[in-house]
């Protein structure tokens, strides 16, 4: 009898044996896996991420440390972003920059989706946009993109310089692709790097993103 | 001279109109999108208001949106230009359809579609004219692979008559059923209410009271009021219905702020609503569950991921009641089922009935079990499984049930005396294979706390399905509880391999009554840290008096196998068990004491701020959803949370230890436990700050998993 019970015990101990360790990730996986996952809000650490630039070096976000980093979401093909790259990003870009401000762009597109770059055509990413941005990274597999919650272009993220996301979400108050309507629209990323540069408290933390959904790579639902 | 300024506006109108309309009337079209302005009758009255449309035909494989959105696109604009005094009104959206592509979730329209606008014709258009309408319409028209701003500007000549209009015969009727439909205010009252990152929408009164609406479903007209991407639960009551939500960017950002409006999508119909902020309404749950409503986008495939994820379901339900038999929880019962075993190996048909009706308990508590479950969860009741150890009334009474079945292990009295002449088998032991059947059941009630590898997917997502493969996936699990002992009882080789019945067999039972005192004395302390000492105190003057009464029983039975009849002992006996009931009633129903502090050292209790706060430190952050009936959680607390190594790696990541108490019910706990697909404990959870979502330790903790989970990057 005890020995039966011994030696059923020990078949199923080892049957047991090897789920601990494998099962309950393969059991939890489908959930997070396939959304963009929840959006971490201001007042969160920003993510840490390294991720390969146009020139193809990696950079990492610890890179920049005590300095401010602006994170934009980007799609050239998006008319969202046509918008704002008639001219009023590259601006805010360029002061930004000048104020010592680290604006990585970043594309999220999979390959063979809208946005997706690679080689000369990612060099020559910033010429063809005029874009005044520090860099522009690749996340074809939507990693980086999926850890900050991006789902549209543009979509913006501020980090101050201890690390913090101190704003999240659209660059300004008038989701529509029409270029007029940037005249008059309170773009949240300049008041937010100005509410930074002056010490004061930001005036807007969080504001609904807008625009075209990021091309992340189909997810298998595994 | 106003007059004549009238008179010569409508000059110009009478000159331009036509010209315009030459023009460009008709439908117009992009690659993607085919849009005309088209009216619902065939002329406008003076004074009127008429309802003209933008009628939109747009390619597959494209869609346009909705006033809100969703998480990406951008909702249809119109600009018009119109006569003087003629006035057009908002978008009369249609219900949306949910389109769903890579985690987003937007809404919007395919195909054909109709937006209809109410237009005010002045008082003074003059009957037998025409008046030019002009928009210039902006869709964003998008695939799942791109955007294209189509701007069309649509014209058409709305004629002036008096009296009654028939319909436009070629779209006034499909106008009418989209006006007909359109979501609109009825006289419903809903509240939003923001608990924990959760919003819950509660809607009574008008169309919905007195009614299962079927599924539901809730379009906000603001973007960033709730996760658009994320399920939307919900249940039905007698006054209407609850909506589980979550909450979107601006609402986790800034609370909420003010009313919540937007459509209330039911099988009944859709309504326009506005929830201001405040407590839930009564009578908004308790009926039954709400379905789904089903997305307009290609449920094709939604079936078969369906079964597969039930086929998958049952398979980890079989493996994870075989795991089961492994967890502490169930020690006790394995005692029992052993020395049952022990006692019929050598009777083949003994223990093939024996293990059969073992299997028969299991399964039937399991599906009783699993019924309640279900049942109480349509009825909106928050609760996961191990409910049922939730119950202090519950712990008692199984604290002295399981005493008795140690006393009778220990022989002090035997079951079914009086029928077999000296019985000599514990409580399984019972005549037709009864005892066998309520060591099955009371193995699920004990065991089925705890969940094993494998087992929380099962649960999780058998939750969530439709209650017959629900049930399906709980008898599966059953079936995996039971298996290794009916394959044994029902295997003539393997139990003849087991030692003849002897002297072995009493001295192996007196043994195997130690784990049943064990599990006894454990629900007594479950039953102490739900309830208090007093409480405590009147259970064990419970315990004493059924353990004499027991006793004296057992006496009783001494005398009748000498031939006496042993009716005193027996009434004695009786008597005291009687007060043993009564004690246990007491206890049950003496005062509950404040809840103590969680235990561990370092340990605060869990909330989700308190995650985000300690995130925000750039802390890690370990989380423990235990119970104190849950044994596996806590022996994982003494030998792998409390060991040494693992309070010197928290020491140097700095991490907090968040525990979260499901001893007793605690509605924000399974929410939490649900949102990561469990429906029990224990779960532990570690956060790293940098990482949206935080990994999920294994069930069985060891010292060195939790050491290199907290040290790894």
């Amino acid at each position: 009898m005890i020995r039966l019970t011994v030696a059923a015990l020990a078949v199923l101990a080892l049957a047991a044996c090897q789920q601990p360790a494998a099962a309950p990730e393969k059991a939890e996986a489908p959930a997070p896996a396939a959304a963009p996952g929840a959006m971490p809000m201001a007042g969160q650490a920003a993510p840490a991420f390294t991720l390969v630039d146009a020139e193809g070096a990696p950079r990492s976000l610890a890179d920049y440390r005590g300095k401010v980093v602006v994170l934009e979401w980007t799609n050239e093909g998006c008319p969202y972003v046509k918008k704002h790259y008639s001219g009023a990003m590259q601006a805010l870009q360029r002061e930004a920059v000048e104020d010592g401000v680290v604006w990585l762009s970043v594309i999220s597109s999979a390959p063979g989706t809208q946005g997706y770059v690679t080689g000369d055509d990612a060099r020559g990413w910033k010429a063809r946009t005029g874009a005044n941005s520090t860099h522009l990274l690749l996340d074809p597999t939507g990693q980086v993109g999926k850890l900050y919650g991006a789902r549209t272009t543009p979509d913006m993220r501020i980090i101050d310089r201890e690390g913090r996301l101190v704003y999240v979400g659209g660059i300004d108050d008038k989701p529509t692709t029409d270029t007029a309507d940037l005249q008059g629209a309170t773009n949240f990323v300049r008041r937010a790097l100005d509410d930074l540069a002056s010490g004061n408290p930001m005036r807007t933390a969080f504001a609904t993103p807008y625009g075209c959904s990021v091309k992340y790579a189909e997810t298998a639902e595994t | 001279m106003r007059r004549l300024l009238f008179r010569f506006l409508i000059l110009t109108g009478l000159l331009l109109a036509p010209a315009m309309a030459w023009a460009q009337a008709g439908p117009q079209r992009s690659e993607r999108i085919e849009a005309e302005l088209v009216a619902m009758s065939r002329w406008a009255a003076p004074g009127s208001t008429a309802v003209v449309a933008i009628r939109q035909d747009i390619q597959p494989g494209w869609h346009t949106y909705w006033r809100n959105p969703g998480d990406s696109g951008g909702a249809t604009t119109l600009n018009w230009t119109l006569p003087t005094g003629v006035r057009a009104g908002e978008i009369v959206w249609p219900l949306p359809e949910r389109q769903r592509l890579q985690g987003l979730v937007n809404y919007g329209y395919e195909g054909k579609v109709y937006l209809p606008v109410p237009v005010e014709i002045p008082a003074d258009a003059r009957p037998g004219s025409t008046l030019p309408l002009s928009v210039k319409a902006l869709f964003l028209v998008c695939s799942a692979e791109m955007c294209v701003p189509d701007e069309l500007t649509l014209n058409m000549d709305l004629p002036i008559r008096e009296g009654a209009a028939p319909r436009d015969s070629a779209h006034g009727a499909a106008i009418a059923r989209v006006l007909e439909q359109a979501p609109r205010p009825a006289g419903i009252t809903a509240r939003a209410t923001l608990d924990n990152g959760v919003l819950t929408l509660t809607a009574t009164g008008g169309p919905l009271a007195g009614k299962d609406p079927g599924a539901g479903y809730f379009f906000p007209y603001a973007a960033g009021t709730i996760d658009h991407a994320a399920a939307q639960t919900g249940s039905w009551g007698p006054n209407g219905l609850t909506l589980v939500l979550g909450a979107g960017g601006k609402v986790l950002a800034g609370g909420l702020t003010g009313p919540v409006s937007g459509v209330l999508a039911t099988s009944e119909g859709a309504f326009e609503i506005t929830a201001e902020p405040g407590p839930v309404l009564p009578g908004a749950t308790g009926s039954g569950d709400l379905a789904a409503l089903p997305d307009a986008a290609p449920a094709a495939q939604a079936p078969g991921t369906g079964w597969a994820v039930f086929a998958q379901a049952m398979a980890f339900a079989l493996l994870g009641g075989l795991i089961l038999n492994l967890m502490p929880c169930v020690f006790p019962i394995l005692a029992m089922k052993a020395a049952a075993l022990a006692a019929s190996a050598h009777n083949a048909r003994r223990s093939r009935m024996d293990g059969l009706a073992f299997l028969a308990g299991v399964l039937v508590t399991f599906l009783v079990l699993a019924g309640v479950l279900l049942g109480l969860r349509a009825a909106g009741e928050a609760i996961g499984w191990g409910f049922q150890l939730q119950s202090p009334p519950v712990t008692a009474g199984l604290a002295v049930l399981m005493l008795a079945v140690a006393l009778n292990l220990s022989g002090v009295f035997h079951v079914g005396a009086g029928l077999q002449g000296a019985g000599s088998g514990p409580l399984a032991r019972l005549p037709g294979g009864i005892g066998a059947f309520f060591t099955g059941a009371l193995a699920v009630i004990v065991a089925a706390p705890c969940t094993a590898p494998f087992m929380a997917f099962a649960l999780g997502a058998a939750l969530l399905m439709p209650w017959p493969m629900a049930l399906a996936v709980f008898l599966m699990l059953g079936l995996g509880l039971a298996l290794p002992y009916v394959l044994v009882s029902l295997s003539p080789r393997l139990l003849a391999r087991l030692p003849r019945p002897g002297a072995w067999m009493e001295r192996l039972k007196g043994l195997l009554a130690f784990p049943m005192y064990g599990a006894a004395l454990w629900l007594a302390w479950v039953f102490s840290r739900q309830t208090g000492a007093d409480a405590l105190g009147l259970l064990f003057v419970a315990g004493l008096l059924a353990a004499a009464g027991l006793w004296l029983v057992g006496a009783g039975q001494g005398q009748q196998a000498l031939g006496r009849r042993g009716v005193i002992h027996a009434t004695a006996g009786l008597v005291l068990l009687v007060l043993a009931g009564g004690a246990l009633t007491l206890a049950v129903r003496a005062p509950v004491e404040a809840a103590a502090d969680p235990s561990g050292p370092g340990a605060a209790a869990w909330s989700a701020p308190a995650v985000e706060a300690a995130l925000a430190q750039g802390r890690p952050v370990l989380v423990n959803f235990t119970a104190d009936w849950c044994v596996t959680c806590k022996i994982n607390e003494r030998t792998a949370l409390g060991a040494p190594g693992v309070k010197r790696a928290m020491e140097q990541t700095n991490a907090v230890y968040l525990v979260g108490d499901w001893t007793r019910r605690d509605d924000a706990i399974t929410a939490e436990l649900q949102r990561r697909g469990r429906s029990g404990v224990p779960l532990y959870l570690l956060y790293r700050p940098g990482q949206a979502e935080p990994e999920v330790l294994p069930q069985l903790l060891t010292e060195g998993v939790v050491v290199e989970a907290l040290t790894r990057r």
